[in-house]
């Protein structure tokens, strides 16, 4: 086994261990403050959902009336009743939203940390950029379908597209506002173009391309909405959704629990990862 | 020996050129030491960033044991001013950039500098998990790690209270003795200045150019603040920086 494989490995190993030893009351904290979220969410739901539908007649001759919004408990049961039904769709949505932000950040990480570091690229397609993060990239759906199908193949690149400007921008951001020190640093020891990237960009922009990424749930989410509605075929919980607003109102509900859970799962992943690999960041100072 | 004759520096900025050195001369004997002092802004630190490899002179040469400087050498270190650690490495990784940027991998317990920092017990933290004196002491430890025969310092000490800022003078004094680097300091304090440079080069207002060289033949002791040469030379700093 090679010194330098060893010396990942035992870094990986590190970072976990630490992470779950010095992050344990962090977490337990945490997940309180998740279930008091929730639990004061679903209230509000609640009472929202009495409010909406304080003028739905009540069910005359055995026949229950739609709600406009319906109850927090009735989705839940909902969703415990098609269980098996909301999985394939979520894994669905999840499998799609995941690789949709792994390509954007393969794509738009590299290229935004060296519009921000090298400055003659950065004057030539900075233009190019500011010109098109704009464009509503809801307008070029059609566009997609076109190219791509109808298939998961669509879904998986127009959220892709919108969530690759958010993360360029980012990167590009993060990367112009190193602190030069850290790059002068390094160079005095010697260190090449490549080294400098790899010890001091990519580290120093971590942390802020791991923030832009978790903007990009919600919004890579309302784009897989949108994608996953206009397509007339595939699983997925937005065509789930779509499906059971109109006379399954509770059902469409469930499927959007689902979709904040997928959220949720996401958004805490990418917190779990943000632990491990930039630990310096939630270091205190001690004693000596 | 460390040779710097009459370099003049240019750089761009906001589209126009400034001049930020001009015609400074000045020889650092083998294992000598040389503080450069002058007011804030005055292209101190040109020169030394110069001397490391990091600029290039517009005209003039530099040059360290008869050999032009063309980029960073292992043999030059640099210490910046807030150390320069990163933040994102471990005090040992810190330590030991320069030798993992050339592709050597330091046994785990390799830690001998450290250790003579006093820094071995923290190598695993991050500079986060530091005083600012500790985070000094890594980067001296880093500069050390690649046994250097030139040290440059950049204002190494700004910002720290003066106890610390005096402890860590005397570490710097110690290690110069033992270790023989030949030591360029840059400071605008001129107590740091007359405690470590055995020569003091005052400089002018941008562009820097040499005002006066003051000779401190009596540094070298870590007793030598109590000195009345030390007051002297103070003095004497006191009194160029003030013409």
């Amino acid at each position: 086994m090679s010194r330098r494989f060893r010396t990942a490995t035992d870094r990986l190993t590190r970072g976990l261990r630490a992470a779950r030893h010095v992050e344990k009351r962090t977490i337990g904290r945490q997940v309180l403050t998740y279930v008091i979220s929730i639990a004061v969410l679903l209230l509000a739901w609640q009472i929202a959902s009495l409010i909406v539908n304080r003028n739905v007649p009540p069910p005359t001759g055995g026949i229950q009336h739609a709600k406009i919004l319906p109850g927090p408990f009735e989705a839940l049961s909902q969703l415990i009743k098609n269980a098996a039904e909301l999985q394939r769709h979520f894994l669905s949505s999840a499998w799609r939203l995941l690789l949709a932000m792994l390509i954007a950040l393969a794509a738009a990480v590299p290229i935004g940390l060296m519009l921000g570091r090298e400055r003659t690229l950065d004057r030539y397609l900075s233009p190019i950029v500011y010109i098109t993060y704009p464009i509503p990239q809801v307008a070029l759906i059609l566009f997609f379908f076109v190219v791509f199908g109808t298939g998961s193949a669509t879904k998986v690149a127009m959220v892709a597209f919108v969530l690759f400007f958010q993360i360029l921008v980012s990167a590009r951001g993060a990367a112009k506002n190193i602190d030069e020190e850290h790059i002068t640093s390094v160079l005095s020891a010697g260190a090449s173009r490549w080294q400098i990237y790899r010890h001091v960009i990519v580290p120093a922009t971590l942390p802020d391309v791991l923030t832009s990424l978790r903007v990009s749930i919600g919004l890579g989410m309302a784009f897989l909405y949108i994608a996953e509605t206009s397509a007339a075929f595939g699983k997925g919980l937005g065509g789930f959704i779509k499906d059971r607003m109109l006379f399954q109102r509770e059902q469409a509900f469930a499927g959007i629990v689902a979709m904040g859970v997928l959220g949720l799962v996401l958004y805490v992943a990418v917190d779990i990862i943000e632990r491990i690999v930039c630990r310096w960041k939630y270091v205190k100072r001690r004693a000596s | 020996m460390i040779d710097v004759d009459g370099v003049t520096i240019d750089y761009g900025a906001g589209g126009r050129l400034v001049r930020a050195v001009e015609n400074v001369t000045f020889t650092v004997v083998k294992g000598d030491s040389v503080a450069l002092i002058g007011p804030s802004g005055c292209g101190k630190t040109t020169i030394l960033f110069a001397l490391a490899g990091l600029l290039d002179a517009t005209s003039g040469r530099l040059s360290i044991d008869g050999a032009g400087i063309r980029g960073p050498q292992r043999s030059v270190a640099l210490i910046l001013q807030n150390a320069g650690l990163l933040p994102w490495k471990t005090v040992w990784q810190n330590a030991n950039l320069s030798l993992l940027l050339n592709g050597e991998y330091p046994a785990r317990t390799a830690c001998g500098v450290l250790d003579e920092l006093g820094l071995g017990a923290v190598a695993r933290r991050y500079p986060a998990e530091l005083s600012e004196g500790m985070k000094r002491r890594v980067g001296v430890a880093r500069a050390l790690s690649t046994s250097p025969a030139v040290m440059l310092m950049d204002e190494p000490l700004a910002s720290l209270d003066t106890l610390t800022r005096e402890k860590i003078q005397d570490l710097f004094l110690q290690l110069w003795r033992e270790h023989g680097f030949s030591l360029v300091l840059v400071t605008h304090d001129i107590e740091e200045a007359a405690f470590l440079g055995r020569s003091v080069l005052v400089l002018t207002e941008r562009p820097a150019r040499v005002k006066e060289i003051v000779s401190n033949p009596g540094m070298g002791d870590l007793d030598y603040r109590e000195t009345s040469a030390y007051r002297e030379v103070l003095g004497r700093l006191r009194e160029a920086l003030e013409r």
